[in-house]
Parts: C-alpha cells; sequence; structure tokens
C-alpha cells in the first residue's frame, strides 16, 4: 500500500494543476467572453471577465461580414466525406495486406505507408498543378479526392485486423464463403473501435484542415470555415467581438464533440502516438 | 471462377482489396512528390512554357539568403519549443499521473483541447490576447510592471509569440504520450525504491527518467518534425513579418511559389524539406531500434 501525503502537499498541488488548466483553457475562456461582449466593453482596462449582458448580436454580426454558415457547411460536408471514403478506402488496403497472401504484398504495404514520411508542404506545389491542370480548383473534389486514403489510417486499421484471431474466420471459409463476405461479416463488425478511432483522427484533422483550402480554393461557395475566419485577421477594420463570435462557432462545437469522444481519442493516441 | 488456383483467386483478391488506396496514394502523393523533383530543375511560372535550367534553383536556393534567414528562423522556433513542449508535457503527465489525483480523466481531456482546436482559430483568439493595448498578455504582464510589448508588430517578438502559441498547441499531446509511458514503467521498482526510502526526486531520477526514455525520444522526434512544419500561425497572424522575424520554411515556401509565381523555386525548397524529413525519420527509426533505456 502506497500511503497517501498529507492535505499540506495535496491542496497546493490540486491549486497548481488547476491553474495550469485554467491558464491553458484561457483563450477559450476568453474568446467565449469577447463574443458575448459589447463593443464597446471590448476596450476597457482592465478586462472584464464577465460581459454586462449578453449580447448575441456579435454571431449575427460574424455571419453578415462572411457566409459562415457556408463555409461551416462546407468544412462538415468534406471532413464527412473524407472520413466516408477512408472508412472504405483504408480497411479495404488494410484487409488486403492482413489477411491476403500474395507477391509483392510487403513492398505494397511499405509505399502505402511510406507516405507517412512525405508531410502535405512537400507535394503542396506539385498537388496544385496537377488539380490546377484537372481543372478542379475551387470545387468540393479538390478538398475531398486527395485524400481518400491514408496510411495513419491504414496502419491502424492492418494492426488491428493482424490481432483478430484467423479461427474465427475459417470456420466461414469452410461453409465456402468469399473474401469479400468475410471481410463485411467478421472482419468489420469486429473492428468497429478501431474503425471510430480512425474516423474521429480524420474529421478532426480535415474540419481543422487550413493549408489545402488556402491554395486550392479561393471561391467562398467552396472555402473551407478555418481559412474563412482567418480571413478575418487580414481585414483590419473587423472587430474584435465579430472575430471571437466566429471562432466560437468554429472551436465550440468541436470542443464538445471532443468532450464525448475523448476516450477513444486520447487512448488512440497513445496506441499509435500518431497525430494528423 | 473454377479455373483459377485458390493462391491466384487470393492473391486477385488482395489486389483489388489494395487498388482503391494503392491508387490514390500513387496519384496524389508519389506522383506529386516525383513532379517536385522533376519541376525543380525548370523554371515555371504556369503562364509561360516550363524552361529547363539545370541545377539553378538550387544554387539560387542556397546562395540566397532570404533561404538561409528562414530556415535559421525556422531552427530558432524548434529549438525552443520542441525542449519547451516537451518539459511542460512530461510536468503535466507527471502531476496528473499522481495516484492519489482524483479526477484524471477530467484534468487529462482539459489538456488536450487546444492539440484538438484548429490552429487557424487558435491564431485567430491568440491575435486578441497579443494585442498591444488591451490584450491579455500585456494586461497580466502589467502586473509586473512589464510595459506593453506589441507582440505581433515587433520583429524582437514576433517569432516569441509563435512560439508560444506553438508550445501551448502541443503540451497536451506530449503529456498523453509520456502517461503513456508512465503506465508501462513496473509499479515494484517504485516500491523496492519506498523500502530504500527514496526521495519523489531521487525516485524521478533514477526510475522515471530513464525508464521514459523510449517514450522521450519519440515524443522529441515528432515535436521536431511537427515544429519544423510550422505554417497556420505564421499564415494567419504575420505572413512572416514583420521584418521577416517569423519568415518559416513553409511559408517561404509559400509565398515563393503562390505569391511570386516561382513554382519551380518552390519545387526545389520542397525537395530540400523533404530530404530533411526523411533524415529526421531515419534518426528516429535507428534510435528506436536499440533500448535507450540502458544508454
Amino acid at each position: 500500500m502506497r500511503k497517501i501525503p498529507s492535505l499540506w502537499i495535496r491542496v497546493p498541488l490540486y491549486i497548481v494543476i488547476i491553474t495550469i488548466m485554467l491558464l491553458v483553457n484561457l483563450p477559450f475562456i476568453w474568446m467565449l467572453v469577447t463574443a458575448f461582449k459589447h463593443e464597446s466593453e471590448v476596450f476597457s482596462l482592465p478586462p472584464r471577465f464577465y460581459p454586462d449582458f449578453f449580447d448575441f448580436r456579435n454571431f449575427a454580426g460574424a455571419m453578415e461580414q462572411i457566409p459562415m454558415g457556408r463555409y461551416l457547411f462546407n468544412s462538415l460536408f468534406v471532413a464527412l466525406s473524407v472520413t466516408l471514403l477512408q472508412l472504405v478506402f483504408n480497411s479495404f488496403a488494410a484487409y488486403g495486406l492482413s489477411r491476403l497472401r500474395f507477391k509483392g504484398r510487403d513492398l505494397i504495404f511499405l509505399i502505402l505507408v511510406g507516405t507517412l514520411m512525405v508531410p502535405p508542404e512537400v507535394t503542396l506545389v506539385p498537388l496544385y498543378i496537377i488539380v490546377k491542370n484537372l481543372g478542379m480548383i475551387d470545387s468540393y473534389r479538390v478538398l475531398i479526392i486527395p485524400f481518400m486514403s491514408s496510411a495513419f489510417g491504414i496502419f491502424l486499421l492492418r494492426q488491428f485486423f493482424l490481432g483478430i484471431p484467423r479461427e474465427l474466420e475459417e470456420a466461414a471459409i469452410i461453409d465456402g464463403a468469399g473474401r469479400v463476405k468475410i471481410f463485411f461479416t467478421i472482419i468489420l463488425p469486429l473492428s468497429k473501435p478501431a474503425l471510430w478511432t480512425m474516423s474521429l483522427f480524420t474529421f478532426i484533422a480535415h474540419w481543422n484542415e487550413y493549408m489545402w483550402p488556402l491554395v486550392s480554393v479561393s471561391d467562398p461557395k467552396y472555402q473551407m470555415i478555418q481559412v474563412g475566419i482567418s480571413q478575418f485577421v487580414s481585414g483590419w477594420e473587423t472587430r474584435w467581438t465579430y472575430r471571437m463570435a466566429a471562432s466560437a462557432l468554429t472551436v465550440v462545437p468541436i470542443i464538445i464533440f471532443f468532450f464525448f469522444v475523448q476516450k477513444q481519442f486520447v487512448e488512440g493516441i497513445s496506441v499509435s502516438g500518431i497525430k494528423e | 471462377m473454377p479455373f483459377m488456383r485458390r493462391r491466384t483467386r487470393e492473391a486477385l483478391a488482395g489486389w483489388i482489396f489494395i487498388s482503391p488506396a494503392l491508387v490514390t496514394q500513387v496519384l496524389f502523393i508519389y506522383f506529386p512528390l516525383g513532379w517536385s523533383f522533376f519541376v525543380s530543375f525548370f523554371r515555371w511560372n504556369l503562364i509561360r512554357p516550363m524552361r529547363y535550367i539545370g541545377f539553378d534553383n538550387y544554387t539560387s536556393m542556397f546562395t540566397s539568403s532570404d533561404f538561409w534567414h528562414s530556415l535559421s528562423v525556422t531552427f530558432v522556433y524548434v529549438a525552443v519549443t520542441v525542449p519547451v513542449s516537451i518539459f511542460i508535457g512530461l510536468l503535466l503527465a507527471l502531476l496528473v499521473n499522481l495516484p492519489w489525483l482524483k479526477g484524471k480523466g477530467a484534468f487529462r481531456t482539459f489538456f488536450y483541447v487546444p492539440v484538438i482546436t484548429s490552429m487557424a482559430a487558435a491564431a485567430v483568439i491568440w491575435a486578441w490576447i497579443f494585442e498591444s493595448n488591451v490584450g491579455l498578455l500585456n494586461y497580466f504582464l502589467s502586473w509586473f510592471g512589464i510595459k506593453s510589448i506589441n507582440w505581433l508588430s515587433d520583429p524582437n517578438y514576433a517569432l516569441v509569440a509563435m512560439m508560444i502559441i506553438g508550445i501551448w498547441k502541443r503540451i497536451g499531446y506530449n503529456m498523453v504520450l509520456f502517461l503513456a509511458g508512465l503506465q508501462v514503467i513496473p509499479r515494484t521498482y517504485y516500491e523496492a525504491a519506498d523500502i530504500d526510502g527514496a526521495t519523489p526526486f531521487k525516485k524521478f531520477l533514477s526510475i522515471t527518467w530513464p525508464l521514459l526514455s523510449p517514450t522521450t525520444l519519440f515524443v522529441t522526434v515528432m515535436q521536431f518534425i511537427a515544429s519544423f512544419r510550422v505554417f497556420v500561425s505564421v499564415s494567419v497572424m504575420t505572413r512572416g513579418g514583420p521584418a521577416q522575424s517569423t519568415q518559416v520554411i513553409t511559408f517561404y515556401l509559400y509565398e515563393n511559389a503562390f505569391a511570386y509565381l516561382k513554382f519551380g523555386y518552390a519545387a526545389a525548397i520542397s525537395v530540400f524539406m523533404f530530404v530533411l524529413m526523411i533524415i529526421f525519420t531515419l534518426i528516429q527509426f535507428r534510435f528506436s531500434k536499440k533500448r535507450v533505456h540502458y544508454l
């Protein structure tokens, strides 16, 4: 049995941890406070941590200045599409790599996972030229199609599939089930945790994506939210209250979503050590 | 397909299963990567036809003071953010790992929030905190008698501001990896140390720190690569300025391609970055094969 330290040690340590926690989250707290402030309150010194009254007009103001609704929809649509496509493409590839024997399989595995070593900045310029030549600039396609599969997802799912006992499939093979049937009726249902983890990572990574939509989209009709709100900064006349309201609309849904799924998410990081 | 042998059928199925992913990875990563090498030997602005210029892009890159400047800015950024974010991440992991602490899950979750939020939104929020007249940071600093700093418009401080955001964004990630590393250390070691009457500090130095070394190395390499790629905070907040003080290599690449339309030159920078990344990754592979514990 380990002994529990006295209150004189525990209480200060609790205070330290809670203080750090508040400091780390202070930007979000400050964002929310500002988002509800009246324009005239923003420049008061010392800064006030509670608004005089909750002013929802900043959200309407932000939505008037930039097409927030459209941006949010685009981000949701793109991130969901990428996630769904990756579920299919990555799990197919992972199954082929973990369960089917064929010549050159190990090489294919290296080729697929080797892309982890290629950061997106390196392929940014040529990828832009390619999609430009294909006439894909300013479309949903340009935001979705290049990301239909990912090394991270394939790797994660393959590791998981390898852990599924083969005996489970052998019975089905004796019964004459084909590969496709085994994949859909045995492997996929058993892999829900891994599929879920992969989906969370993919969705959040693409919701947060900034660089690719910045270069490949200039039409606000297809622009994603991260580029959308960042354009708010360059317009110097924009009000801080509007900016914070727009940031809140971008960040708060993801934070709430994260609170619901944080367990799988954080465990996924510990297991794979990979972030997007 | 009765005429096919079982192994042929299996091979066929295998290729069918992997081909969608293989095709997309080749088309959207390997092909562009090859293109990068190819384009780096040309002068090209997408308007006039490409012109082969041999190694000219590379020689002008290695003789460009802007290139070396951006590389040194990036390395200064990396040299500060990596150790500081690892130190704070480890400290948080040790705190959250205290056996008697209640609400571990909640602390872990809250420390992790900056990691999952987007850097673009974070940069917008931090721009408000860094605001020089009524920003929160200058207000806190005024308690200590520090005069207001123009965080984003003073060349001496803009990079520091980028570092603060970078560290803030990553400590939660490091904490989670260290927490995972801490769970692997056998409790019996600490129990033995308790019997010997070791102080907590002594236990950290002779048990925790050495046994964490594989995690520490992994975190260091991950952070090194991630910091090296810093782009979003610069792109949103300072656009390389003021006076090029935040001109990191990725932003230099971005500007050359999409502002100056020097696509060949930008491709040469991409190739350079790629080679650096490969070197970092190989270092990681090399070390992680050895058992770092007993070094």
